[in-house]
């Protein structure tokens, strides 16, 4: 059990309008996770209950070894976190943040603090409060990289940046993935971004996790099934289809377990089979969800 | 003390440098323009109180309020330290902050009166009871705002503490005790002094220990 870098199990939040309900979710070291959900899904209150920044209701919560929230000044000293929302202190610049970090953390690394200044265009001597937003991420990415973390959590850090600064966050993180000891719990509810460099995928919607899995997995599994039907010619009935469209004779299903198999019963009729993105997928499946409990 | 709160501590100082140097100078103006006759004495004193007072409110809202609303408390949580932690360093810090200026305020309030034939030295034992009134209405406010979770909230303790100052001057500055050695010659430190005094520590205490029992306790603190 502590060998895992986050474990939760049976955790439950409750306010008065959401309910983050029997969440049970871990992360490995050396993995990459992304945590995939829309707006209001849970993502941050989950990250928050990782950081034991609030308390569960139900379940037991471990991050690194310690049971949160009560281990979290221990806990917090192998997490870097960075929320697309977190702001520096407004009246103190780069530099004084830098020191005040470098100064609780005896990991700081220097030399590759220097080198993420150069690399994100930063100035020590910038104050926080002329930071712009992409500034501000990146500066809080070096203030939690710097350190050497072994865990990260990112809660959505890529939220309205720039593509090119997009692009330098995510590269940053693709280098922090060579040591294989590092995790990384990293929210977002862009796609793209946890497409690569997540190699497991959790879905999360109005609370709840409707998906886990790897990414190869995830893509391997869901496929769009075009058919024609002939007029006069029904549908076998056909195992996990989470989702069909009638359009006429023009059919297209959606399956969450794409196998030879499948094709084979729906035969001649197949007119074209295709991989899914990993936005489709999240969107495909968070409807078929919702539709199974009635939402 | 753990480094961390430690570094929180030093934190709050150098955030605030420019803010306490600008309040312990205008406390100390004000004392000054008090000590120079009845019409500088009613302007000093007024702007001696509201110096007090909005150095004290704006800590508060500053160091508390605004940390929350400006997102900045995500960093400082994200720091190796638990929510009873934050608490004692944010107690400590702000009240480090507030007690430069209001001891330089307070020694700039009773230097004249000691130093200045002019002003009688009875007003003195008034005087140290309207400073650690100031002290103990500080408290109250840091109190608030860290137990309030809104900001209406922490308008409402402003707005009761704020009432406190006058309260306490029509109450504290009447009492026989008090208002007969006022303008005497020497200050005189009576059993209505010392019990006005504790009930001004009582409150002090009370609200400074509390954060540590409940704010520092609380389960969710974004």
């Amino acid at each position: 059990m502590n060998d895992k870098h986050i474990e939760m199990r049976g955790v439950r939040k409750t306010y008065k309008f959401f309910t983050l309900d029997d969440l049970s979710l871990d992360l490995a070291p050396g993995e990459v996770m992304g945590f995939v959900g829309p707006n209001g899904a849970g993502k941050s209150t989950t990250l928050r209950l990782a950081l034991g920044l609030i308390a569960p209701d139900a379940g037991e919560i471990r991050v690194m070894g310690h049971a949160m929230p009560d281990g979290q000044a221990a806990a917090k000293r192998d997490i870097g976190y960075v929320s697309g929302d977190m702001r520096l202190l407004p009246h103190a610049t780069l530099g004084w943040h830098m020191d005040f970090v470098k100064s609780i953390y005896p990991e700081w690394d220097g030399g590759y603090a220097a080198t993420l200044i150069k690399r994100f265009n930063l100035r020590p001597e910038q104050n926080a409060r002329s930071l712009s937003l992409g500034e501000h991420v990146k500066a809080t990415l070096l203030l939690a990289l710097a350190r050497r973390p072994r865990l990260l959590i990112l809660d959505e850090p890529t939220t309205g940046l720039d593509p090119v600064a997009r692009h330098e966050v995510i590269s940053e993180f693709m280098d922090v993935l060579r040591d294989d000891n590092r995790s990384i719990l990293f929210s977002s509810h862009n796609t793209v971004d946890v497409e690569r460099i997540s190699d497991r995928i959790t879905f999360i919607d109005r609370g709840r996790i409707v998906d886990c899995s790897n990414k190869e997995d995830f893509l391997d599994r869901w496929r769009r099934i075009h058919v024609q039907l002939p007029a006069g010619t029904t549908l076998p009935s056909l195992p996990n289809i989470v989702g069909r469209v009638n359009d006429g004779q023009f059919i297209t299903l959606t399956t969450n377990q794409f196998s030879e198999g499948l094709l084979a019963l729906v035969g001649s009729h197949v007119r074209d089979v295709q991989r899914m993105n990993l936005e489709e997928i999240f969107v495909a499946n968070v409807m078929h969800h919702r539709e199974a409990r009635g939402q | 003390m753990n480094i961390v709160i430690r570094k929180l501590i030093a934190k709050e100082l150098y955030v605030n440098r420019w803010f306490i140097v600008g309040g312990s100078a205008a406390g100390m103006a004000s004392a000054v323009i008090a000590s120079l006759g009845k019409t500088g004495f009613n302007v000093g004193a007024l702007t001696w109180l509201t110096t007090i007072i909005a150095s004290g409110v704006m800590l508060a809202l500053y160091g508390i309020m605004n940390e929350r609303k400006e997102q900045s408390l995500q960093f400082v949580l994200s720091l190796p330290l638990s929510i009873a932690e934050y608490v004692r360093a944010k107690m400590l810090g702000l009240t480090a902050c507030f007690l430069i200026i209001w001891l330089v305020s307070s020694v700039a309030a009773l230097m004249p009166i000691l130093l200045k034939d002019s002003i009688p030295d009875g007003i003195a034992a008034y005087t140290v009871l309207l400073c650690v009134f100031m002290l103990a209405n500080f408290t109250v406010v840091l109190c608030g705002a860290l137990h309030a979770q809104s900001e209406a909230l922490t308008s409402a303790v402003i707005i009761v503490t704020n009432m406190g100052v006058s309260i306490f001057m029509f109450t504290v500055g009447p009492l026989p005790g008090i208002n007969e050695h006022m303008w005497g010659p020497a200050p005189v430190w009576n059993s209505t002094f010392w019990t006005v005094l504790g009930c001004e520590l009582a409150v002090m205490a009370i609200a400074f220990a509390l954060p540590f029992f409940f704010a520092a306790r609380r389960r969710d603190f974004l």
